[in-house]
């Protein structure tokens, strides 16, 4: 490309408007017709054409998820030690409660199910009795953390 | 006056009923239940505190605290005054649960922070007072 306007060379003021805004544009017409014509095959094999972005996890999802998981522990461990049944399944219904209300907040009511006594998250509960509950407490000061941290917001959907 | 602060009002009043209440609470309360009593109006007073200086300074209204409040049932010994602990707690524990819809940001922290916190400390009563079940799923939740 060939510059027609009269190019001032060291010059350190302005003398002539017209022709400084007349090489602007010339650069930018220059760019323009650069990135169009970069662009234009590109548009035309389809490289520019991203499909949709798949849908986010729901920022409650993990929430959910440990919810069910401290629900299967506390009944795995209750199963595992009869005798602190009185003292387990209460909390463990609590989280199940917890569980169902975020899934149906989130439309996730039938996308698992709910957690069964086996389905200990961790395998096993320990055999020893202040073992099994030292480890449940560690769960729940956990998941007391997690709970009050802040959740990410969803970004706005276009 | 917006309904943030409106909702924050409310929890300090609650929190007035909250201290005048740990009164006659901590009289009938002995060794570490009585320390507990002491250590939970501490709580209390603290975020008094600092709803006062927050709503003051941000140009809403601090609404007054009374000089006594009806109590929902007679405290006469151990047993009745842990069961008023944990209305106690559960009680503020609403007004900082319906807070939280209505708040952003850090008001929305603080108020999660005194649910929880109060949700926690009605369970230990709870304990204490040999209450079932221990825990409510939703503590402050209206029925």
């Amino acid at each position: 490309m060939v510059l027609t306007c009269p190019v001032a060379m060291g010059r350190t003021t302005r003398q002539d408007d017209a022709s400084e805004l007349s090489r602007r544009g010339l650069l930018r017409a220059g760019a323009l017709l650069a990135l169009g014509g970069a662009a234009a095959p590109l548009t035309g094999c389809g490289l520019l054409d991203r499909d949709e972005p798949p849908p986010l996890p729901d920022p409650l999802a993990p929430l959910l998820d440990e919810s069910r998981q401290l629900a299967a522990g506390l009944r795995a461990a209750a199963t595992a030690h009869p005798d602190l049944a009185a003292r387990l399944l209460p909390l463990a219904e609590s989280h199940e409660a917890h569980a169902t209300e975020i899934a149906r907040l989130t439309g996730a009511a039938t996308a698992t199910a709910p957690p069964t006594a086996t389905a200990a998250p961790s395998g096993t509960p320990p055999t020893d009795r202040s073992a099994t509950l030292a480890a449940l407490r560690r769960s729940e000061r956990a998941g007391r953390e997690a709970a009050i941290r802040p959740a990410p917001r969803r970004p706005p959907s276009a | 006056m917006s309904e943030s602060a409106e909702a924050l009002a409310a929890a300090l009043t609650a929190e007035y009923a909250a201290i005048w209440a740990y009164g006659p609470v901590g009289v009938r309360l002995s060794g570490a239940e009585r320390k507990a009593a002491a250590e939970a109006e501490a709580a209390h007073r603290a975020r008094r505190d600092a709803l006062v200086v927050q709503l003051s300074t941000g140009g809403g209204s601090v609404p007054p605290d009374r000089a006594g409040y009806a109590l929902p049932f007679p405290v006469t010994d151990r047993a009745s005054a842990l069961r008023l602990a944990v209305q106690v707690e559960e009680r503020t524990a609403a007004f900082w649960r319906a807070a939280l819809p209505v708040s952003t940001g850090a008001d929305r922290d603080r108020a999660l922070a005194a649910l929880v916190e109060y949700a926690v400390r009605a369970t230990r009563w709870r304990r204490s007072a040999g209450i079932a079940p221990l825990t409510v799923p939703f503590p402050g939740r209206p029925s």
